[in-house]
């Protein structure tokens, strides 16, 4: 009675857990909790899952591999209650935070982590090395920085403004190279609006967010930019806005940090993919 | 301090919650297939023919079997029980014990994949060779230790099963059966504690103000120690811990590596599964010296600046 009770509460527990991380990734959801090198392990273990689930079910039983008194196993309880409230453990949270999780963070969650302005706070960041100075018969040696490509390598909108990401201008404030193709140059942001409370001195200024992932949402750093602009609508926090304007980079507080001066900034849907990396 | 040092958030909570849950599974899963695979398809005499007989020269192979026989820490415990019933050493089964959930390619993977962008490489040598000397200097304190101060009574009098001693399934279906039922029953141990170490990482990554935490992460000795004891708590599987491990970004990273290597070694669901095998007094010992030890040694790597 227990064995048979252990083994269908175990198949049934593979079996949500397969088709729950399934459904993630058919329903494209997990776009929005995980790196993309991460979508293909997660297919594969709903699916290998959902295969374990049919095996315990179908396959011959054989002896457990746990002999008689040796078994460790917390599952492998002599109790129907035991048994049972290892399943709603199993299976309750899951199911709850798949139907709670607004699959994206709120603001609360951006002000706990505190936003990043600066290029160097960012995970992976490489400092700009200065290209190397000319030999003595005046030949160029090779650049061990890879040379950027010239602003024909952005994308425009049908506006012809560059279609650029908030980290994009955090890298232009750091790197003079890539502040060329930036500076004063019309560009269209899309990221989630969060109030300035600090910086804002004529309260003309929000910040335009964007969550920075290097595995999954929860090592999310909120990457920042600054957004000028004449009147600023009151948007809920962290709801998803496109700001068009131009990109500048003033020195405040003794250093140079990228403020877009916004011409328009209108509400919009949340991008194919909410993450930047 | 912008805002309150502690905002609850549900939704924020279970987004956390859900993309580490996502993330480890994997993971989870690869480990325990291995795991069943390797409980019904090796047989323990195997490990034990090709061992030196040079007491640390052995030691120091069975530290390294985790390379070739992966295990995670919540099967490693049955694992080397049979073992041992087979003429393993205790020293050797303690080395393979601490080392094999750490020196394995599954958690080489799972590390370099969870800091990728953040010194990866680094990190997950350091891992795996920091877990690796500390298994090494565990296992030779306690071969000087009697058998009887170690080991619970009765411990070495169980007889093993599976296909060890031959009284496993018949047939190769028979066999995959008993390996799959084994899997999914460890997929399913862990998979329990790993739910409440993701709920207790997602709250304490999505709640706290981490300007609160700043002072603790500043300080070099104070954020080493905390994270381990933070890991303790937890009590996650090796092969998921190094993706909460690299969230915790206000660290420093000998503090994130600390976690990593003592976390496997020792937690408290570890704490009961060992008091199944060793005596009360030997396993609150191991505890406590390799949390000092781990945190010594980590601390000294601060020089590494990671």
């Amino acid at each position: 009675m227990i064995a048979s009770l252990q083994r269908y509460v175990s198949a049934g527990v593979l079996m949500v857990w397969g088709v729950v991380i399934s459904y993630f990734f058919f329903s494209g959801r997990v776009g929005s909790y995980l790196h993309p090198s991460f979508h293909t392990w997660t297919v594969a273990s709903g699916i290998i899952l959902v295969l374990m689930a049919g095996g315990i079910l179908f396959l011959p039983q054989a002896q457990d591999g746990c002999p008689e008194g040796e078994c460790l196993h917390t599952f492998g309880g002599k109790t129907w209650w035991g048994i049972a409230l290892a399943g709603i453990i199993l299976v309750v949270p899951l199911l709850v935070t798949t139907v709670v999780s607004p699959s994206q963070f709120g603001a609360a969650l951006v002000m706990n982590r505190g936003m990043i302005d600066s290029i160097g706070d960012l995970p992976g960041y490489i400092p700009y090395a200065e290209p190397p100075l000319p030999t003595e018969d005046g030949s160029q040696p090779a650049n061990p920085v890879e040379t950027q490509p010239t602003a024909s390598y952005l994308p425009l909108n049908e506006a012809g403004q560059i279609k650029a990401q908030s980290v994009d201008l955090l890298y232009a404030a750091q790197e003079p190279t890539m502040r060329e193709d930036f500076e004063n140059k019309e560009v269209e942001l899309i990221g989630q609006f969060m109030p300035a409370k600090s910086n804002n001195p004529k309260g003309d200024r929000f910040n335009l967010v964007r969550m920075f992932v290097m595995c999954c949402a929860a090592d999310s750093r909120p990457v920042a930019v600054t957004v000028q602009a004449p009147t600023t609508e009151n948007f809920p926090e962290m709801s998803w806005i496109k700001v068009t304007g131009k990109a500048t980079f003033p020195t405040e507080a003794g250093r140079m940090v990228p403020v877009v001066v916004a011409d328009q900034v209108t509400a919009t849907d949340p991008p194919e993919e909410s993450f930047i990396y | 301090m912008n805002g309150p040092w502690f905002t609850f958030s549900f939704s924020d909570f279970s987004y956390a919650f859900l993309s580490v849950l996502l993330e480890g599974v994997p993971f989870i899963l690869l480990g325990t297939l291995l795991s069943g695979l390797i409980d019904q398809f090796l047989p323990a005499r195997v490990m034990v023919r090709f061992l030196p007989r040079n007491p640390f020269l052995g030691i120091c192979m069975s530290a390294g079997m985790g390379i070739v026989f992966p295990m995670c820490e919540c099967g490693v415990v049955p694992v080397i029980r049979r073992l041992m019933n087979k003429g393993l050493p205790l020293s050797n089964a303690v080395a393979y014990m601490l080392a094999a959930p750490i020196v394995n390619p599954i958690v080489a993977l799972s590390t370099y994949a969870a800091f990728r962008g953040q010194n990866a490489a680094d990190f997950t040598i350091l891992r795996l060779g920091l877990g690796y000397f500390v298994a090494v200097l565990a296992a030779l304190a306690v071969h000087n230790l009697p058998i009887g101060a170690v080991l619970r009574t009765g411990v070495m009098a169980v007889t093993g099963g599976g296909t060890a001693d031959g009284r496993g399934p018949a047939g190769f279906l028979g066999r995959i059966s008993a390996a799959l039922r084994v899997a999914v029953a460890d997929f399913l141990d862990v998979m329990v504690f790993f739910i409440f170490g993701v709920a207790v990482a997602s709250l304490f990554s999505t709640a706290m103000n981490q300007e609160v935490i700043l002072p603790l992460a500043l300080n070099l000795w104070l954020a080493t120690f905390s994270l381990m004891g933070f890991a303790m708590i937890l009590s996650l599987c090796s092969t998921s811990d190094a993706f909460i491990a690299a969230t915790f970004v206000a660290f420093p990273g000998v503090a994130k590596l600390a976690f990593m290597v003592l976390g496997p070694m020792v937690d408290l669901k570890l704490l009961f599964i060992y008091s199944s095998v060793f005596k009360k007094r030997f396993v609150v010992g191991l505890a406590l010296g390799l949390f000092v030890l781990v945190g010594l040694l980590c601390v000294r790597l601060s020089v590494l600046n990671l």
